[in-house]
């Protein structure tokens, strides 16, 4: 049993070996999802990067803001954290946090990562664990996803994500990108990111922070005790639209 | 639908004609992953595979096999994933839990054939990870040895060495069970 042997003579057993190995390799059942729902998944992801960067600045209609409401919503600005001193400013809001900096992180590669234990479920499934809403405008979304033991939904059509979470208790996302601000809108109270961003999952706990990749042009506001993210709207009129009709 | 017809079409822009490749190699792509560590993340290495194939299409010689190319792209992912991660922690659970796969109903039977699996699976795991890389390609994938070298991106006299540096591992560890199980 010298272990640098490798003059040894193809030894009788080996073939007993293999075919063992082969068997077993048979019997060893490896649990996947349908077919058909990789196969929805992968498109709606591959729908969505090519939704990012064809249309990279879109024509913004400028949203009438309502100044007196912009005061209600929590926004935290001016902080530097601690190890990221190119941050200028930081705005909490909807369990989302965008940090604004005039040298962002560099663009991540176009990587896009799951976030942790996402796996798809029915929209029934989803709200028993939140309060799900869907926008009128969509109708039924195509594929519903669940992850990290129920603390993100996502909803998908062809192109476009709706990511809902609870919005009132902790960060869920974070978001990095360079000036300018992203732009306030008022019905309903959001901010609208206009633009590629980096995205980064921040799970609860103090786990390590899960980047995403990049993110197309994003709209982000609360519903009750839900945030709400909806990436993959082609300019603020249709975003907004989508989230106007949301029941 | 062919391959290669849905490889071309995919290439025009058919979104329809990949969702083809993706339901039919959907099932390899999870065993691959799972087999060479993924673990529980198998169904995030895979869609993140299929993307990248899609993203990188043009590059895909037509005149080759899509499978190969396709798992070569689920084992890099793997391999970085098991590479920012505990690698040996993920498999060995998967590996666990497949030890398992056996329905209670036959209690002699399978009480025996799952001892003999189950030393079999914590063998291959216990191998150097070149070595269960080569094995598990070969035999618990069953791809041919031009397909192993391909989708782990060695070369054909590697794949050869490294397997069978394997299975000679693999008998001696079976057989040094066997000495101290005191089996007939």
């Amino acid at each position: 049993m010298s272990p640098s042997d490798d003059e040894t003579p193809r030894l009788p057993e080996i073939p007993a070996i293999e075919a063992e190995l082969r068997r077993l390799g048979d019997a060893l059942d490896v649990p996947s999802p349908p077919p058909a729902d990789v196969a929805a998944a992968v498109r709606a992801r591959i729908e969505r990067e090519a939704a990012t960067p064809a249309r990279r600045r879109p024509l913004i209609t400028k949203p009438r803001l309502a100044a007196g409401l912009a005061i209600l919503i929590a926004v935290l600005i001016g902080a530097t954290p601690q190890g990221r001193a190119a941050v200028t400013s930081i705005l909490r809001f909807a369990g989302v946090e965008i940090n604004v900096s005039s040298s962002p992180s560099p663009t991540p590669s176009s990587v896009i990562r799951s976030l942790p234990g996402e796996g798809p479920v029915t929209l029934d499934q989803a709200r028993q664990v939140l309060p799900i809403v869907v926008p009128a405008t969509l109708g039924p979304p195509t594929q519903v996803r669940m992850a990290d033991g129920g603390r993100v939904v996502s909803l998908f059509w062809p192109g476009l994500r709706l990511d809902e979470y609870d919005g009132r208790l902790d960060i869920v996302f974070r978001k990095d990108l360079g000036p300018p601000w992203p732009e306030q809108v008022s019905v309903p109270m959001g901010w609208w990111l206009d633009r590629p961003h980096s995205i980064t999952y921040i799970p609860s706990g103090g786990r390590r922070e899960i980047p995403l990749g990049v993110a197309g042009p994003t709209l982000i506001w609360q519903q009750g005790r839900l945030g709400l993210r909806l990436e993959g709207a082609k300019d603020l009129t249709e975003a907004l639209g989508i989230a106007r009709s949301v029941k | 639908m062919n391959d290669e017809e849905a490889v071309a079409r995919a290439l025009d822009g058919d979104l329809d004609a990949f969702d083809v490749l993706v339901a039919r190699y959907s099932a390899v792509a999870h065993r691959t992953a799972a087999f060479l560590g993924a673990g529980d993340e198998a169904e995030d290495v895979v869609q993140e595979a299929f993307v990248k194939a899609y993203r990188h299409l043009r590059t895909f010689r037509q005149d080759a096999a899509f499978k190969p190319w396709l798992l070569r792209i689920v084992s890099n992912e793997t391999h970085n994933l098991t590479r920012s991660r505990g690698r040996r922690a993920q498999l060995t659970a998967r590996l666990g839990q497949l030890a398992e796969p056996y329905a209670p109903d036959d209690p002699e039977g399978t009480a025996l054939a799952g001892d003999r699996d189950a030393r079999l699976i914590a063998a291959v795991r216990d191998l150097p990870d070149r070595e269960r890389e080569a094995v598990v390609c070969r035999y618990f994938l069953q791809l041919s040895e031009a397909e192993t070298a391909e989708v782990l991106g060695w070369r054909l006299g590697t794949v050869k060495s490294r397997t069978f540096r394997g299975l000679a591992r693999l008998r001696d560890a079976l057989a040094a069970d066997r000495v101290e199980g005191g089996a007939p």
